[in-house]
């Protein structure tokens, strides 16, 4: 960290220059003199060589973080020799503001003094934040030199998208064979009861159906169905965006997709998510919570990636999307291409529902009030609903979802059991 | 705001100093750019504007001190010298600071450092005026070639300077 002169000295130098030119030129000592104390005062305050050196120590409060969570960073500063006027900046990174202090301050260091500043973040969008450290800049007396340097310790924090709990995610048509939360049609062990037969030997004494029994006059016994865990694979559209930053419908979609891993995960599902944009990203199913944390940091990641390239489901291998999951596509179908997808996979007998995420809305927030766009933003409702009821007619389960309103109330008609389509 | 206020005070002294020398159209209309620029500078924290008042205002004193030649007065020249070193470094540290958290002894420390320096440059000028006073009698009777061999020592030493400092970048 050396010093360097700033426009400030330029500044004194203008002034001066301009006093002793004038003065010369008249031939008045009043102007010299008067350029006597800016050049006495520049010449003074000029600093040369190495700076005094600062110890900067910069810590986040925390590395994983939820959308709309604060973050306090820490900065400590410490000087060896005195330093008369230390500036020091926290850049801000795209989504992040400042929720109680400032990114920017000034402070007054004595020989051995140790400062500590602290300011509070809040990340407003699904990120993974870069916190680069601090700007620090010393300044000589008068301002005319300067000495800058940035905290070399760059500290990342996560920020996860809100997950929001869900009662009743969508129940899949067909169940694995590991013990989970879903009734399977099989008869089995289990706690939901199912068909009643006549007692055979082997029979446990406690599944005999006694009122039945009584009344056909033979030992029947109560059978029960198993229950069953299920694959579900996600399926987020990154192809196409709108809405302001943090707001888009791509993060709309990541804090659903969000929602529904962790509710399935919860009810020992194995859950997989695909990210279908210009990059073609998965994450194999998978359980319990270590596979919540890694569907949570493919999600941050996700972002759209522009592309021409159609991709085709076919690219996915099958241990990604096995034939029996519930496929669950969250998607504002902008793009002709992740519609082509979704007819394909249902198709292809996958037990698919395309959770379509509206982007009206969030287009309507990226854009000012105007008579023109509330018209356009009800055009562009009822060409959706169109396409929504086209989509239903081919045989598609598909829930319009606003973003807004809860998930489990857009889900709700999921709540009855499904029959596997069989499209044509 | 007190920044403000006190950048703008400093800036209309310094419109103020070549008024009081010759009130006349051309210096008063001179002296009223001075102040509108340089008002502007310091009410919206621009440096550079405060810089180009601060120069219009020195531009004005030499046309006053030009037109109506008056007796030499180091005070004023002192005391206009030493509001430009106070003027920029305020103006300057305010812009900087805009939105910042500053607290207030940082503030105090920063007008002590000034002062100091103002006070610093305004005593070594002072000191230098009385001596040119008594350098006068012993300049005025010496020989041309003397003067020109002195100037031309001291043009020789700035060149060097100007050289080795070249260099060292």
């Amino acid at each position: 960290m050396s010093w360097r002169p700033t426009t400030l000295a330029l500044a004194f130098v203008t002034v001066i220059g301009w006093a002793l030119f004038l003065g010369v030129l008249t031939g008045r000592v009043e102007l010299v003199i008067a350029a006597a104390p800016p050049a006495v005062a520049l010449l003074a305050a000029l600093r040369r060589g190495a700076a005094p050196a600062l110890e900067i120590e910069h810590a986040p409060s925390a590395d994983r973080l939820l959308e709309d969570e604060e973050v306090t960073v820490s900065v400590t500063l410490r000087a060896a020799q005195a330093a008369a006027l230390v500036e020091v900046l926290e850049p801000l990174p795209a989504r992040v503001r400042v929720g109680r202090g400032s990114n920017h301050a000034f402070f007054t260091l004595r020989a051995g003094e140790e400062i500590r500043w602290e300011l509070v973040l809040r990340c407003t969008g699904r990120q993974r934040l870069r916190l680069g450290g601090p700007f620090v800049r010393l300044w000589g007396p008068l301002g005319v030199t300067a000495a800058e340097a940035r905290s070399p310790a760059a500290r990342r924090v996560a920020v996860y998208p809100r997950v929001t709990p869900l009662r009743y995610p969508p129940r899949p048509v067909t169940t694995q064979t590991f013990v989970g939360n879903h009734v399977s049609p099989a008869q089995g062990e289990g706690i939901e009861p199912g068909d009643i037969r006549p007692f055979a030997p082997g029979d446990q004494v406690r599944h005999v159906n006694w009122r039945a029994t009584l009344r056909l006059g033979t030992l029947h016994v109560t059978q029960h169905h198993r229950e069953r865990n299920a694959e579900v694979v996600l399926i987020l559209d990154t192809l196409s965006e709108v809405g302001p930053p943090g707001r888009t419908v791509v993060d709309v979609a990541a804090r659903a997709a969000g929602a529904l891993a962790a509710a399935y995960l919860a009810r020992k599902d194995r859950v997989g998510l695909i990210e279908y944009g210009g990059q073609l990203r998965w994450v194999r199913p998978g359980s319990g919570r270590a596979q919540l944390q890694r569907l949570l940091d493919t999600l941050v990641d996700a972002s759209v990636v522009f592309t021409y390239v159609q991709r085709d489901v076919d690219l996915i291998p099958p241990r990604i999307l096995p034939p029996q999951a519930l496929v669950l596509a969250l998607s504002p179908l902008l793009d002709a291409r992740f519609v082509r997808a979704a007819s394909d996979l249902a198709a292809r007998g996958f037990d698919l529902v395309v959770i379509a995420v509206s982007p009206v809305g969030p287009a309507r927030a990226a854009m000012g009030r105007s008579g023109v766009g509330d018209l356009a933003a009800r055009l562009w409702a009822l060409e959706r609903r169109a396409q929504l009821a086209e989509l239903r007619r081919r045989g598609l389960t598909v829930v319009d979802w606003d973003g807004v309103a809860p998930l489990d109330a857009a889900l709700a008609p999921l709540r009855r059991p499904r029959l596997r389509r069989v499209l044509a | 705001m007190t920044l403000r206020l006190a950048g703008l005070l400093l800036v209309a002294v310094l419109a103020l100093v070549p008024v009081t020398v010759l009130p006349t159209p051309p210096v008063t209309w001179l002296a009223g750019l001075a102040l509108v620029i340089g008002g502007v500078g310091a009410l919206t924290l621009t440096t550079p504007l405060v810089t180009t008042g601060a120069s219009l205002a020195v531009i004005g004193y030499a046309i006053a001190l030009a037109l109506d030649r008056p007796a030499v007065d180091p005070v004023v020249a002192v005391a206009f010298g030493a509001t430009l070193v106070l003027v920029l470094p305020l103006v300057h540290f305010a812009e900087r600071a805009r939105g910042a958290m500053v607290p207030p002894s940082v503030v105090a420390a920063q007008i002590r450092g000034w002062l100091a320096l103002a006070l610093l440059g305004a005593g070594i000028a002072a000191a230098l005026t009385a001596g040119a006073g008594l350098l006068t009698p012993v300049l005025a009777s010496a020989r041309l070639p003397v003067v020109i061999a002195l100037a031309g020592l001291g043009a020789s030493l700035a060149v060097g300077a100007l050289v080795r400092a070249l260099l060292e970048r």
